[in-house]
């Protein structure tokens, strides 16, 4: 198991997949609803702007198509190859990041995005997935060398500061938190003394702190702690949102019956969708909804535990990670547990290449449940 | 332990470091599952349970509010209507501009042009319209309200011309008063606002203001369209009407008289009166002098005050701004404006108690009558002055020289304060105040008007130094109208009744929402003692102190009264010697329909008249009365006596021989002169249709012109009656002369209608007034 045999090694087709069921079956439920409440959230805004209501349906629907075929074939050709291309990865994102910083179309005072022609992209989603295969690559290699500060935490840390480095010029807060909440937690799963991380947690509270001080951050927060102090202006966002989920009750308008998205809510079918749902599908739904993500993040977790090799192990778990991570923030952000920051929730906000790549990034995962043999090691 | 101990690193020693790290990551990944597999979404399920479940309602309601337009639909005041359907108050539509600084703000708008232009307009400061217009935290800025469509529609044609974004027009609604100052205090006004403040309008504020309606529809942000759209109307229902038991003739007459009075005896402290009627207790008119047009309530109607208000304001300015003697003047200002207008708004017939003085020794009278203790054959003697036991102060009556032997009758015609003195011992202290409580002294009247006062009376421990001086109605405060309900009880029988003044609310349909009736409260004295009280207030006009109360063609009762005012101290802490003189009337008083009280408050000692009841207030009410009896449908029945005292109508004679002239005059009691000598009347003097005393001589012209040339009145004051009839046959005018049959003494002109000297028209009638300064009280 240590070492691969050298045909393993190599990109293949697997003729005989055994990906695991249950994550395929809660992936596609989750696209398809993701999809239909895209569509009905949007359904105003798409109207409004686009002339169509069912703009950002096609759109996005195609794009679940063709995400949904990247996912097999990521599950076809199994993941080993991702190793040895590892840094490749890390170092294409990384140019992507200097790319976009260059020549990025700016939205809302950020530059976030890489016009495509067709299609826009933004490349941190890019380096979340890099990261995930980077860190994965390396905590395999590395061993329990990861016990060691020069293996277990410096490497690490010094990717991670890089990646700020380019994400906070955008800026892309957002982004930044879940590549380091991410990092850190591989390195956790990867075996990095625990010591180590009182030291990550006092460095990311100090960094808080600092961020708060700062007049776009500090704005936030306390639109945060009392979004009704300012509902017009900076707390506007929020108390629409908190609007649309207290609007849902215990079952909800119906679909399609939000009020909300007649554009009192901005993002409406972007990073606030979830609102939307709420509304729409009232505290039951969302708990439905809730729960399939929780099912999908523990199975994830589950095929991780059972993964043949250890780079498997890092690969599912750091991609179940990354997905839980980006769940838990939308969600936290749409009810004001936690402050304003942009961030979308994966199936369900509008965002092709963004769809396409959290599909890869099942297809991965199913890649990976594929060689599951079955029993813990 | 040892067992454990000993096992672990043996287990651990067997394994390479790639699978020691491959345990590490299993149990590392099975923590992750827990902590962002289930711990994570803990805190979002209580989240959500408390937004969707536990403040569900809360967070719908202001959803639905942010979700939704409404408009609002404005009810109409209701509108206030005399007894006979003369609109008092009503309301007519106008507008209110204002800005919305967002909508300035986001098209760009130039607000120095909005400002300049709605400054023109609307007569307001330019730099406050630029505030309003720059306040952009707003939607909504008021910058005139309720302008008159004329400005409206230049505000409109404003707004085209320059085709600005973010001026508005809302419709709104102005308070009008057709009748001015009539009856201003009791009708009260509206405030900016809409508020019904003071009077009626406050009483009756909920009546009156309806339930403003509402459409509320759902919108789209930015106004658009959504597909799941409900509209709910909710009617405005508009104000209910009031209608009044006042008239408004009446009221009228009862302001002019009491205005004559107060420039005839210069009274310098306003004067305020009552009509009711005694045996339903509904108000025909009430007024307080002093008044203002509700229509313009902020204006201060007193010229003297408002000059003295002008001139501090102006100080104030003077000082310069910043400085503490421009705030402090300012405020004082403030201060003394605010007081000024809530002086004139007052209502002082229901909200200040006064001191009755001699009109409340009917109360004693009747209250001892009733007891048995006094009878219509009493009798008092009154030396000037007298001592009783309990009071240490000698009681002098008005008369220095006394009254000497008197029956009751004459002791109350006399107003004489040794014989009530008298009675009031005989009474009691108890009897006097459960009378005085039972004729509702220590109570409000509960009439539906604002801020009714009760008065100051004395409390059930009083003493008998207490009771002399209440016997004759001093040491104490009661209210005007008090006192005018408690003199119907005297005379209808002896029902207390309680007051009203609006007998109807009605909705716009017509339909009676609610209605006041006549409410007995209480008998107070026997309809035998009532009788006797009838037959005792109409000696006091016949033959006691209220004289010039006489009213010609009608039996009058009512009784007289003066009072120093108590608890008025000037700057100096000198009691001040200000008088009120009242009268209250009753008639006709064998059938008592009207009782009318006249208060007058401080009358100028320049006059060079006695300051009495009788000499001033008594005139007033008969005046009142003389107007209203004829009104209200009293039938008058003259004697002879009376002829004089009552204006006819002059008929035609011309064309007639003298004998048909005679037949035709005679028949309206005038008699004839003749003018040279033809055979037919050619003209007369006056002509068809003037007004001239009963028993006149109207001049006809046989054949010779009638002269057209004006003539000068004479200066009548201080002449004797013939001396006056003397000098106005001379000067070929008729008078029509008042106040001539006062039963004693030596009666002077005190007052003419017409200036002497005045030029006026041959034929003319003016009105002169004689007066006996012996009576007095």
């Amino acid at each position: 198991m240590e070492r691969l045999p050298q045909k393993e090694r190599t990109l293949h087709w697997d003729t005989h997949p055994h990906m695991d069921l249950p994550f395929l079956l809660l992936t596609l439920i989750l696209t398809a609803v993701g999809l239909l409440m895209m569509f009905s959230a949007s359904y105003a805004r798409a109207f409004q702007e686009e002339g169509s209501s069912t703009f950002y349906l096609w759109r996005q629907g195609i794009f679940a198509i063709v995400g949904i075929g990247a996912m097999y074939l990521m599950c076809m050709v199994g993941y080993d190859w991702l190793r040895r291309f590892a840094y490749i990865f890390w170092g294409i994102s990384i140019a992507l990041l200097i790319l976009v910083l260059l020549v990025g179309t700016k939205v809302n005072g950020a530059r976030r995005w890489l016009n495509l022609g067709f299609t826009t992209f933004q490349p941190s989603e890019a380096a979340k997935a890099a990261e995930v295969v980077l860190f994965a690559a390396m905590i395999a290699s590395f061993k329990d060398k990861m016990q060691t500060f020069r293996y277990g935490v410096l490497p690490f840390g010094l990717v991670m500061l890089g990646y700020a480095g380019l994400l906070l010029p955008q800026p892309h807060l957002s982004a930044t938190i879940i590549i380091g909440g991410l990092g850190i937690a591989m390195m956790f799963q990867g075996g990095t003394k625990l010591r180590w991380f009182l030291l990550l947690i006092l460095a990311g509270v100090a960094g808080f702190l600092v961020l708060t001080k700062t007049g776009y951050a500090a704005r936030r927060l306390s639109a945060w702690l009392d979004p009704f102090s300012d509902p017009s202006d900076a707390g506007y966002q929020i108390v629409q949102s908190l609007y649309a989920i207290g609007s849902g009750g215990l079952f909800g308008l119906g679909f399609g019956k939000s009020r909300q998205k007649y554009l009192y809510l901005p993002e409406e079918h972007n990073d606030y969708i979830f609102p939307i749902v709420c509304e729409e599908l009232g505290f039951v739904g969302a708990v439905l909804i809730i729960l399939l993500f929780v099912l999908l993040i523990i199975r994830g977790y589950w095929i991780a535990m059972h993964a043949k090799d250890r780079f498997g192990a890092l690969l599912a778990g750091g991609f179940t990670t990354l997905l839980a991570l980006q769940v838990f923030l939308n969600i936290g952000v749409a009810t004001n547990f936690l402050p304003a920051t942009g961030i979308s929730l994966p199936f369900f906000s509008y965002g092709g290449t963004a769809l396409v790549l959290q599909l890869i990034e099942m297809g991965i995962i199913l890649a990976v449940s594929c060689k599951n043999d079955n029993k813990l090691w | 332990m040892r067992k454990k101990g000993h096992s672990k690193p043996n287990f651990e020693e067997n394994l390479t470091p790639s699978q020691r790290q491959n345990r590490l990551v299993l149990t590392r990944t099975m923590v992750l599952l827990l902590l962002c597999g289930v711990l994570l979404f803990f805190p979002l399920v209580g989240y959500l349970f408390n937004l969707m479940v536990l403040d569900h309602d809360l967070l719908r309601q202001e959803a639905i509010a942010n979700q939704t337009a409404k408009t609002q639909i404005s009810a109409s005041r209701g509108n206030i209507y005399d007894r006979n359907m003369n609109i008092l108050a009503s309301s007519y539509s106008v507008e209110t501009v204002y800005l919305n600084p967002v909508a300035i703000a986001n098209y760009n708008q130039d607000i120095d042009l909005i400002a300049s232009g709605l400054s023109r307009i609307l007569d307001v400061k330019e730099d406050f319209v630029r505030q309003q217009a720059e306040n952009t935290k707003y939607y909504y800025r008021i910058v005139k309200k309720k302008i008159s469509a004329e400005l409206s529609q230049q505000v409109r044609d404003f707004i085209n011309e320059h085709d600005i974004v973010g001026i508005h027009l809302e419709p709104a609604e102005q308070r009008y008063y057709p009748y001015t100052s009539l009856a201003a205090q009791v009708m009260g006004f509206v405030s900016e606002e809409d508020k019904g403040t003071e009077g009626l309008e406050f009483f009756y504020n909920k009546e009156l203001t309806g339930t403003a309606g509402s459409i509320i529809t759902t919108k789209g942000n930015n106004g658009t369209a959504m597909p799941y759209t409900y509209e709910k109307y909710y009617d405005a229902e508009n104000g209910h009407d009031l209608i009044l038991t006042l008239d408004t003739t009446v009221q009228f007459y009862l302001e002019k008289n009491m205005q004559n009075a107060m420039e005839k005896y210069s009274i310098l402290n306003g004067a305020f009166g009552i009509v009711m009627d005694v045996n339903t207790a509904e108000i025909l008119a009430m007024a307080t002098l002093g008044s203002y047009d509700p229509n313009h309530w902020q204006d201060i109607y007193d010229v003297n005050l408002s000059n003295q208000l002008e001139s501090m304001y102006q100080s104030a300015i003077a000082a310069g701004e910043g400085t503490t003697a421009y705030t402090q003047g300012l405020a004082k200002y403030n201060e003394a404006i605010k007081n000024a207008r809530l002086k004139q708004w007052r209502n002082r017939v229901v909200s200040d108690g006064y001191e009755p003085g001699s009109t409340f020794k009917l109360i004693t009278l009747a209250a001892a009558l009733n007891e048995g203790v006094v009878s219509t054959n009493s009798h008092f003697n009154c030396d000037g002055a007298h001592d009783y036991e309990g009071r240490e102060q000698t009681v002098h009556c008005w008369k220095a020289q006394g009254h000497g032997n008197q029956t009751t009758a004459e002791a109350l015609g006399n107003s004489c304060n040794i014989a009530f003195s008298d009675i009031g011992v005989a009474l009691g202290v108890r009897d006097y105040y459960n009378y005085a409580k039972a004729f509702g002294f220590l109570e409000t009247t509960n009439i539906d008007l604002p801020g009714e006062g009760k008065g100051y009376f004395f409390p059930e421990s009083m003493t008998v130094a207490n009771l002399i001086s209440g016997a004759w109605g001093q040491t104490f405060r009661i209210t005007p109208l008090q006192l005018v309900r408690a003199v119907a009880a005297l005379v209808n029988g002896g029902y207390l009744m309680e007051p009203y003044i609006v007998s109807e609310v009605v909705d716009e349909d017509g339909k009676v929402i609610m209605r006041n009736e006549p409410t007995v409260i209480r008998q107070v004295i026997s309809e035998e003692t009532s009788r006797t009280m009838r037959q005792m207030m109409e000696y006091v006009v016949t033959d006691g102190t209220a004289g010039k109360a006489k009213t010609a063609g009608y039996a009058i009762g009512g009784k007289t009264g003066t009072s120093e005012k108590i608890d008025v101290y000037d700057e100096n802490g000198e009691q001040v010697k200000d008088k009120m003189v009242s009268f209250v009337g009753v008639a006709p008083i064998d059938d008592p329909k009207y009782v009318v009280l006249v208060v007058l408050d401080t009358p100028s000692d320049k006059t060079g008249l006695y300051i009495s009841g009788g000499i001033m207030a008594a005139p007033t009410v008969r005046d009142v009365f003389a107007d209203i009896l004829p009104y209200l449908g009293v039938e008058p029945n003259y004697d002879e006596d009376d002829i004089s005292a009552v204006n006819v109508s002059v008929p035609n004679t011309v064309g007639m021989s003298v004998e048909q002239a005679v037949k035709v005059l005679g028949e309206r009691s005038l008699t004839l002169r003749t003018v040279g000598n033809g055979s037919v009347i050619t003209g007369q003097i006056p002509a068809m249709g003037a007004e001239v005393p009963g028993n006149s001589e109207i001049l006809v012209y046989m054949g010779e012109e009638v002269p057209k040339d004006p003539v000068t009145v004479p200066n009548f004051m201080g002449m004797t009656v013939a001396e006056a009839r003397q000098a106005a046959k001379n000067a070929g005018i008729y008078i029509q002369a008042q106040g001539t049959d006062t039963a004693v003494g030596a009666i002077y002109v005190t007052y003419q209608s017409v200036a002497g000297g005045t030029s006026v028209q041959r034929g003319s009638t003016i009105h002169v007034e004689f007066t006996d300064n012996t009576v007095r009280d």
